[in-house]
């Protein structure tokens, strides 16, 4: 009887959600798939029968894109630089939240994820003023301790970086209400007994909070990289790929071919090379973590 | 907290000033967009920007609710709202599902749903958008809702903070006769209230600011929500700054009163001990 | 909380019913998709055709950065409006794919849809092949803003007339001082290298499928522009907004188009007077672009008949000045602008006038990737320092290679 029941509860608990996963992700993306064989365009969009197979073609004709291989590249760019760096910022600032709870405290929470809901056309103007060359704040501030004027958004790499700051900037929110709630988690008396032992405070973040946070990292870090994987909006609302294609991402590369210039095929192909690296940089870091709590 | 109590005074100001040093950076875009909302049009874009406004004016929100169909649109954004608030109740009961029970099939299915985080939603548009017109939802609010219900994301934050309360409990409950809903609703949600906070508000703002289904389902205004009503109000050449940052600026104060409702629960914590 | 499933499911199912009202009832419905401001201007405009006729019309304005996105899922699932706007370089895409019912047949029918009435630049954006698939609605072309004042400082009384004229003019007002510049000429433009192009005698021959980027005339063009950024007198790096520049006088000249109007009354009131509009500097043309909106009818329409009835009323003559006047649009049509409201006002003159000499972007549904690689390769040559021969040749290869794919 207990079996049974045991057997049958776990699908009533995951049902709705997967059912609904099915039928408005699971699907389209085997869709998206059978897409990416063929050579839908807008023309084949209104009529199906104009949709031919080219098989291979498109992942063919992708690899040799000058600006796809642009694109992969700029991507890892920016994940390698910028993944490790939200994540340090927000469980800093998670850790320096946590230090108090007056209601500066309860304040700055608040502060902190500002950048999070901050309207995306506001977050442009801004950050233009911020990184613009000659009348810009960041050159002004510069100015003063005589440093020349920075091409922030105008040369390839400086631009690649401007976004990755941007970027962290805006991240930082959502992981440190994530990590600020795992550190609620653990329990007090650890800390008490750890005191009691008379252990320093840097003894105590790195032997108690960091390994106690554990699952909390391995979110933010699995769900940061996939997000990061697929950077999109930063370059498409500040530079829309350029200069010269320097800062132009595997998503943005995506939406221009699929939707500025209706090559759903070709699209679609691009998005599931994206997809694979996604799956094997994602089961590499559940590998890792499976060894981890297996120790 | 006991261990505040120990530190020392410096200490506490040096964190005070990273916080407050910090803050003031974070929030400079924040604090433009509400300002820019009572300037003139010209005053916007001007170099260098200005936090106070020059020419203060209630000009834009005048205009915001005037020309915007408002009464129908927030409607429409409250029903959506209500509705995500379901699609969080679904992702809770998945995450719980693959925390805490072993069943076939459970790495598979939770594999299958990390990928659907993992490509474009643009790819996904227009095939989600033919089953929708399959099923016949297009034009109508489900079709506008059940796209977003459930979030592969949510599902997988819910795991991993269940996956750390310890089964000792369920095990003591069930040997107490308790039903597995009932220790669902009545002793796992209690717990992992933290979580549920910040989900609540993921989940708000999401339903709050949905844009892009509500204005490729609708086929009538009728169902156009807040985001879609603002966003008409931009001009393919000129673009109205001032009156979109109005419209942001108002969009972002049910968030705020939102988040410091929610956010109590984020820290206010809780003891495993005072469960048992 | 299972009762709380129960009553939103309801609501849910009360919501959907409730608004499914039929498509198909009679077909006295006329739908109309509109773009962003005038989608919602609209709705009320076309009250008076619903008076005049037994049709009802139902707009649905969308907005602009949008619009493409749905028109590609109407396409896609056939759930498209009667009538839809768009902009003329969405409509050989459009065409091509087959979305739009072509009006050939019905051109005896519709006074006001016969292709004289239009002027010469907006028919190439009705045409698709020997098909008509779309009526111009509204125009516009970009011609000179300039600072009267300033450019009577620099020895000019009136706008300069020819490419020589405007290189001279704009070196002078450049050579004010640092930050001053001559002309602004917007880097991220798909169309002005495309208008130098046409002013130097540049045509495309698309009919044989040649698109020409290798003649001479297209390649002094190109040098023209880009001599522009090496010489100083346009900024190549981004800088004030153009309103604020033109209004401080560090940017006393740039192309735009009648929007520009209202943007420069409305944010720099004080410029009244010191500023002025003109048709296109010449070389062997003074080519400008056109652009606006046509209203089309959807291949999967509903109403067909309605939808052109529509159509109809909103390019009649006497309809068109009156929406002029509400959206602060051009007329498509040239008889319109022998009103008086619009030939003796002066800036709306200037317009007028360039209308006579404008043309469409090239008319395949290629023209936005084709315009968006020679963005880049100007690219190339006014940042990367790239030998224009060699990046020209290059985008002539791609181009082409576009065009036949």
């Amino acid at each position: 009887m207990k079996q049974l029941l045991n057997n049958r509860h776990p699908y009533m608990f995951i049902a709705p959600a997967v059912i609904l996963l099915t039928l408005f992700s699971l699907i389209p993306i085997l869709v998206a798939l059978v897409i990416s064989f063929t050579d839908m365009n807008l023309k084949g969009l209104a009529d199906w029968s104009a949709v031919s197979f080219i098989g291979l073609e498109n992942y063919k004709d992708l690899f040799s894109d000058a600006t796809f291989i642009k694109s992969i590249f700029n991507t890892f760019f920016y994940v390698i630089i910028g993944v490790p760096l939200v994540i340090i910022c927000s469980l800093s600032i998670a850790l320096l939240l946590n230090y108090g709870t007056s209601w500066i405290f309860n304040t700055f929470r608040a502060v902190y994820y500002m950048p999070s809901i901050t309207n995306i056309i506001a977050v442009a103007v801004i950050w233009g003023y911020l990184y613009n060359t000659e009348y810009g704040l960041f050159n002004y501030l510069l100015s003063l301790i005589s440093v020349d004027n920075i091409p922030w958004l105008q040369e390839p790499t400086i631009a690649k970086i401007s976004l990755i700051i941007l970027a962290v900037w805006k991240g930082i929110g959502i992981n440190m209400i994530i990590f600020l709630a795992a550190l609620q988690g653990i329990p007090k008396s650890y800390y008490e007994a750890a005191e009691m032992d008379g252990a320093s405070r840097l003894q105590v973040l790195f032997h108690i909070t960091l390994p106690l946070l554990r699952y909390a990292t391995f979110f933010v870090t699995v769900t940061t990289l996939i997000g990061w994987m697929q950077f999109f909006e930063e370059p498409f609302v500040m530079t829309d790929g350029g200069p010269l294609d320097g800062t132009i991402s595997i998503a943005l590369f995506i939406y221009q071919e699929g939707f500025q210039y209706s090559e759903f095929g070709y699209a679609a192909a691009g998005s599931f090379i994206l997809f694979a690296m996604i799956i094997i940089v994602t089961v590499f870091q559940f590998k890792v973590q499976k060894k981890d709590t297996e120790l | 907290m006991a261990t505040a109590t120990k530190r020392s005074k410096p200490e506490k100001a040096l964190v005070i000033f990273l916080l407050i040093a910090g803050g003031v950076l974070v929030s400079i875009p924040f604090l433009w967009m509400i300002s820019s909302s009572f300037k003139p049009e010209n005053e916007v874009l001007a170099i260098p920007p200005t936090i106070i406004p020059d020419n203060p004016t209630i000009e834009n929100y005048i205009k915001l609710f005037t020309s915007m169909n408002f009464a129908v649109y927030l409607r429409n954004t409250i029903i959506i709202v209500l509705f995500s608030f379901l699609g969080l109740l679904f992702n809770a009961m998945a995450g719980y599902g693959f925390a805490k029970y072993h069943f076939k099939g459970r790495e598979k299915i939770f594999y299958l749903v990390l990928a659907t985080m993992m490509i474009p939603g643009q790819v996904t548009m227009i095939p989600v958008y033919l089953i929708l017109n399959a099923m016949g939802l297009t034009n109508t609010m489900a079709g506008i809702i059940l796209p977003g219900l459930a979030v592969a994301f949510s599902i997988f934050l819910f795991r991993q903070f269940m996956a750390t309360i310890p089964d000792d409990l369920l095990e003591a409950a069930r040997l107490d006769g308790a039903g597995e809903f009932y220790i669902f609703f009545r002793l796992i949600t209690p717990i992992a209230k933290p979580i549920f906070a910040v989900q609540g508000i993921l989940t708000f703002i999401a339903g709050w600011n949905s844009f892009l289904w509500p204005l490729i389902i609708a086929n009538d205004e009728s169902l156009y929500t807040l985001s879609v009503g603002l966003s008409l109000l931009q001009g393919q050449y000129a673009n109205n700054f001032a009156l979109q940052m109005a419209g942001a600026a108002f969009m972002v104060i049910p968030i705020i009163i939102i988040f410091s409702f929610f956010q109590k629960y984020i820290v206010e914590g809780f003891t495993m001990s005072g469960i048992k | 909380m299972i009762l709380l499933i129960v009553v939103l499911s309801s609501i849910l199912v009360a919501c959907s019913s409730g608004d499914e009202s039929g498509s198909s009832e009679d077909n006295k419905e006329v739908t109309v998709w509109a773009m962003g401001e005038e989608g919602k201007l609209l709705k009320d405009f076309s009250k008076k055709f619903e008076e005049n006729s037994d049709y009802k019309v139902d707009v649905q304005a969308i907005p602009w950065d949008q619009a493409h996105d749905k028109l590609l899922t109407a396409v896609a699932s056939g759930n498209g409006p009667d009538v839809v706007q768009l902009g003329t370089t969405w409509v050989p895409e459009f065409a091509e794919a087959g979305a739009l019912k072509d009006l050939s047949d019905s051109m005896e029918d519709y006074d006001s849809f016969a292709k004289d009435n239009f002027f010469e630049g907006a028919v190439a954006s009705m045409e698709h092949g020997d098909q008509v698939v779309g009526i111009p609605w509204y125009v516009d072309t970009r011609v000179l803003f300039y600072r009267t004042d300033l450019l009577k400082e620099v020895g000019y009384n009136e706008a300069p007339k020819t490419w020589d004229e405007l290189k001279d003019a704009a070196g002078k007002l450049a050579a004010r001082g640092d930050d001053m510049y001559g002309l602004d000429i917007d880097l991220n433009d798909q169309i002005t290298p495309f208008i130098f192009a046409w002013q130097n005698g540049y045509e495309a021959d698309l009919e044989n499928n040649d698109l020409n980027f290798d003649t001479t005339e297209f390649k002094t063009a190109i040098e023209y522009y880009t001599s522009y950024f090496e010489e100083g007198i346009s900024q190549a790096q981004q800088g004030k907004d153009i309103t604020q520049a033109f209004a401080d006088g560090s940017k006393p000249m740039f192309f735009s188009g009648p929007w520009m109007v209202n943007i420069i009354n409305d944010q720099a009131p004080d410029l009244k007077g010191k500023w002025a509009t003109a048709v296109m500097p010449k070389k062997e043309t003074n080519t400008s672009s056109m652009g606006g909106s046509v209203l089309s009818v959807f291949e999967s329409a509903d109403n067909p008949k309605g939808a052109m009835e529509f159509i109809s009323y909103m390019t009649e003559t006497e309809t068109q000045l009156e929406w002029a006047k509400t959206s602060n649009t051009l007329p498509s049509r040239t008889e319109a602008w022998e009103d008086p409201m619009l030939k003796d006002d002066p800036m709306f003159a200037t317009f007028g006038k360039q209308m006579e000499n404008a043309k469409p972007g090239l008319q395949t549904e290629k023209f936005e990737r084709i315009a968006q690689e020679l963005l880049s390769s100007i690219e190339r040559i006014t940042k990367g320092g790239a030998d224009l021969e060699k990046e020209l040749k290059a985008f002539n290869k791609e181009a082409q290679s576009l065009l036949e794919e």
